[in-house]
């Protein structure tokens, strides 16, 4: 694909981390007055990409040029090159105002004070490119629109002259309704001649916006045609391309009575919902970042609170965003951030695994500390964490085994209903096996097991059935015997 | 990241994964061991300075100048117990000396107005708890950052103990409720030293002994862990700002009783040295790790410095500015650490 006009070179460039190809020998060029869309699942190399490209990490081989000269090694000497990123999160300084936030990068560059009068004309040419002309400079950013504010992040991008434009899944932080001017804004950038490269898990943006889509998988590029030569099926195909794997530890099992009962459940992140689910069944929840799994796992446990809608346990009412009462009817949560959430870092493995199940080792409050040794020990045992000794402090522990320290948490209060939000995020495949075999193992006792994760195969291997979110709302329903990857991701990411 | 031969052959056998980097924790960990364990190394330093004022006076070493250290030590002593477990939530009590004037004025003046020494001590305990639920409560169900919360109680406190005094101090208290904080039995040991011990010893089985200090710990360690793990945290937070109200309540007692009279200032200054000797005793302002023993140390290095530099003349504003200095090292050291935990941790994963 290499031809003259392009700005953007990457050739044989690859990227290992321990244990991980991140990227393969990946060979791509971005050229002038183009959109390049990259597709791909979690993990299949694009974040490693644009750090590549952005001097966030330096590639282990290969050659990247810019305008034909080797990629400088610093983020900030990559932005005076002339590639920028927009980022998922927006990185503006909310309480400064419009004029502050487009020349915020400026200040740092060349000049150092520049007059009122010059500076003003410089902001209001970006915004004009942005589609934001006769904004008050003057405004604090936080005033404006989500949609507002990312484009003014592209308007400072192109303050600082930028050539090339990373998108990284712009779209997920925007309402519906303001999608669509973004992509304007990036139509008339490739008119004005920027190399665009843009990422989203959302096709029907790719298909919008897009010259060019590259499918990356498990750190390759293993397609890459004009947009006018794919169909939204063979590229859900391309992005996949894996059979279904039998190497999860799934076994059938009979399943019990509907245990969990949720009804037209609305709350933050979550529109008007409904689902149950037996005793002993494995059911996932499968959609895009941002879909509202992790939303309606918190809801349902109680740590957000509803503001619509009903929870049964087995029948019988579960109190609106009560985590206690959803506790003690034995509802429990294992989060997906597991050092945010799941853990005390700097405590030990022993006081991380007790954590809330005071009860287990106490007698009127007063902790039996041989009782309390004694559950700690037969917990790294069972759940097969590997440590020294239950002192070690579990921030120093891998990720697979820290996921092995909130799983006996979790199972060890004799939970009924029990969501796993992610629980093999950042595990290598040793441990992923061994914590699945943990979750056959609840399920087989009687447990309803929720399951989520970010790799969508993940979810369809270990489930009977599957829920399909998308905004917030379940749109599908799915048995195992039916399950269907490209209708599942299909209905997962199309609108 | 996804060979499906590496999950059916993986099975557990993650030991190969996890043998190397235990081997590196360890490693490090002596070093980290030595350089975490504040209590043992701030125990040293008592003890060297210690040996360094004997040699340099000769009335250090003495039962009487010890017990003094010890009765001085005691106001410090019982409040930093409570002061210890709100540090521990990642909070802070700047109120606490206030409290400590509030209490004692208000307990002495309902003695001065004629109710016994009984009502006085337990209204002295009981204006502490107040002063304690309002922060509480202010930390937990309002969300208020506790520093500014305690800054506010602390300004409060002090007006209140003014206005109610109009300034002037209450003498002749009845000895019921001197005796804990001016007496002395058993030749020469002061009663208030016994009191500080107790209350050490109810606080060390209160805070490693019981689910309430486990869920301290937790609630300061990782405030969203504990509470999706079914940790009540506003309500750990209220007792725990509720203990330190009854705890400057206790010093309340022991500081009227000390003096032999409520005065509009007692107690002033006393939250920063409390402070000083909980941060140096090793438990972390950023919450989630410290221990009773350490703050005892901390409580008695003050006091021995502080005795120190009078028996050996030092002009008494240098001695304040050696106690901040104190602080300041200790603040350093805290956060050193806590920078240095966080780094490994960043390597390791």
């Amino acid at each position: 694909m290499t031809k003259q006009s392009a700005l953007v070179e990457l050739t044989n460039v690859s990227k290992r981390y321990p244990g991980v190809v991140a990227l393969d020998d990946v060979t791509l060029a971005f050229r002038a007055g183009t959109v390049t869309a990259l597709a791909g699942e979690n993990g299949a190399g694009k974040s490693t990409l644009i750090k590549i490209l952005s001097g966030a990490v330096e590639a282990d081989s290969g050659v990247v040029t810019i305008g034909g000269a080797p990629l400088p090694r610093t983020p900030g000497e990559v932005i005076e090159s002339g590639i920028s990123t927009i980022y998922q999160e927006l990185t503006d300084i909310s309480e400064m105002s419009v004029l502050d936030n487009v020349l915020l990068a400026r200040h740092s560059l060349r000049w150092g004070v520049l007059n009122r009068k010059a500076n003003r004309r410089q902001a209001t040419a970006a915004l004009d490119r942005v589609g934001l002309a006769g904004l008050d400079l003057g405004r604090t950013v936080s005033s404006l629109s989500p949609a507002q504010r990312q484009q003014l992040e592209i308007a400072r991008c192109l303050a600082r002259n930028a050539r090339v434009l990373i998108f990284d899944e712009p779209t997920s932080s925007l309402p519906e309704g303001e999608v669509e001017a973004l992509l304007q804004t990036i139509k008339q950038l490739r008119r004005e001649g920027l190399a665009i490269i843009y990422i989203s898990h959302h096709l029907e943006e790719l298909f919008a916006i897009a010259d060019d889509i590259v499918v990356m998988r498990d750190g390759a590029v293993v397609d890459q045609r004009p947009v006018n030569a794919w169909t939204q099926p063979e590229l859900v195909r391309a992005m996949l391309a894996r059979d279904l794997k039998n190497a999860y530890p799934w076994v059938e099992r009979s399943l019990g009575p509907v245990l969990l009962g949720v009804k037209d459940l609305v709350a933050p992140g979550v529109r008007s919902s409904s689902l149950s689910a037996r005793a002993s069944e494995i059911v996932g929840l499968v959609g895009l970042d941002g879909a509202g799994r992790t939303e309606l796992m918190k809801a349902i446990a109680g740590a957000t609170r509803p503001s619509e809608g009903s929870i049964s346990l087995a029948g019988a009412p579960v109190r609106l965003g009560s985590l206690a009462h959803a506790r003690q009817l034995g509802i429990v949560y294992a989060p997906e951030d597991r050092k945010a959430e799941g853990l005390i870092l700097d405590a030990p493995i022993r006081d991380n695994v007790v954590l809330g199940l005071y009860s287990l080792v106490a007698r009127l409050g007063i902790v039996r500390s041989r009782r309390l040794g004694a559950f700690a020990r037969d917990a790294v045992r069972d759940y097969g964490v590997k440590a020294s000794s239950i002192r070690q402090v579990v921030g120093g522990l891998s990720g697979g085994n820290q996921q092995k320290v909130i799983l006996a948490r979790v199972a060890e209060g004799g939970p009924r209903v029990i969501m796993f939000d992610d629980p093999t995020r950042g595990v290598d495949v040793g441990a992923k096996s061994s914590i699945y075999e943990q979750v056959i193992r609840l399920a087989q006792r009687g447990a309803t097991v929720l399951l989520t994760s970010s790799d969508t195969d993940e979810v369809l291997a270990m489930s009977d059935r599957v829920y399909v979110l998308r905004a917030g709302r379940i749109v599908d329903e799915v048995q195992r015997a039916d399950f269907n990857r490209e209708r599942i991701l299909t209905s997962a990411s199309l609108g | 990241m996804k060979q499906t031969s590496t999950i059916a052959a993986g099975g557990r056998e993650d030991a190969l994964m996890s043998a190397a980097p235990r081997e590196r924790l360890t490693a490090g960990g002596v070093v980290g061991r030595l350089l975490g364990n504040t209590t043992s190394a701030i125990a040293v330093v008592l003890l060297i300075i210690c040996v360094v004022l004997t040699l340099l006076s000769d009335r250090f070493l003495t039962p009487q100048n010890i017990y003094a250290i010890l009765a001085q030590s005691a106001v410090v002593g019982v409040a930093a117990v409570g002061g210890t477990f709100v540090i521990i939530t990642g909070g802070i009590d700047l109120s606490v000396g206030a409290a400590i004037g509030l209490a004692g004025m208000i307990g002495a003046l309902v003695i001065q107005a004629g109710y016994g020494a009984e009502v006085g001590i337990i209204v002295m305990l009981a204006v502490g708890m107040l002063v304690g639920v309002v922060n509480g409560l202010s930390v937990s169900m309002l969300r208020l950052a506790p520093f500014i919360v305690t800054l506010a109680t602390m300004g409060m406190a002090q007006g209140l103990t003014l206005e109610s005094s109009t300034g002037k101090s209450v003498y002749d208290l009845p000895h019921a409720i001197t005796f804990f904080g001016g007496d002395r039995i058993f030749g020469g040991l002061p009663v208030s030293v016994i009191v500080t011990v107790i209350i050490f010893i109810i606080g060390q089985f209160l805070l490693t002994g019981t689910s309430f200090g486990k869920s301290v710990f937790a609630v300061g360690g990782n405030r969203e862990a504990a509470r999706l793990a079914g940790i009540d945290v506003n309500r750990v937070l209220l007792i725990v700002y509720l203990l330190a109200g009854l705890c400057a309540g206790i010093a309340a007692i022991l500081t009227v009783g000390r003096i032999g009279a409520a005065t509009p200032t007692s107690g002033a200054g006393v939250e920063l040295r409390v402070i000083a000797a909980i941060v140096i005793g090793g438990t972390s302002l950023f919450g989630g790790k410290g221990s009773l023993w350490g703050t005892l140390v901390g409580v008695l290095l003050i006091g021995v410095i502080n005795n120190g530099l009078t028996l050996l003349n030092v002009d008494p504003f240098l001695v304040q500015f050696m106690q901040s200095a104190l602080i300041f090292a200790a603040v350093l050291f805290d956060a050193v650490n806590t920078r240095r935990l966080a780094r490994n941790r960043m390597r390791r994963t």
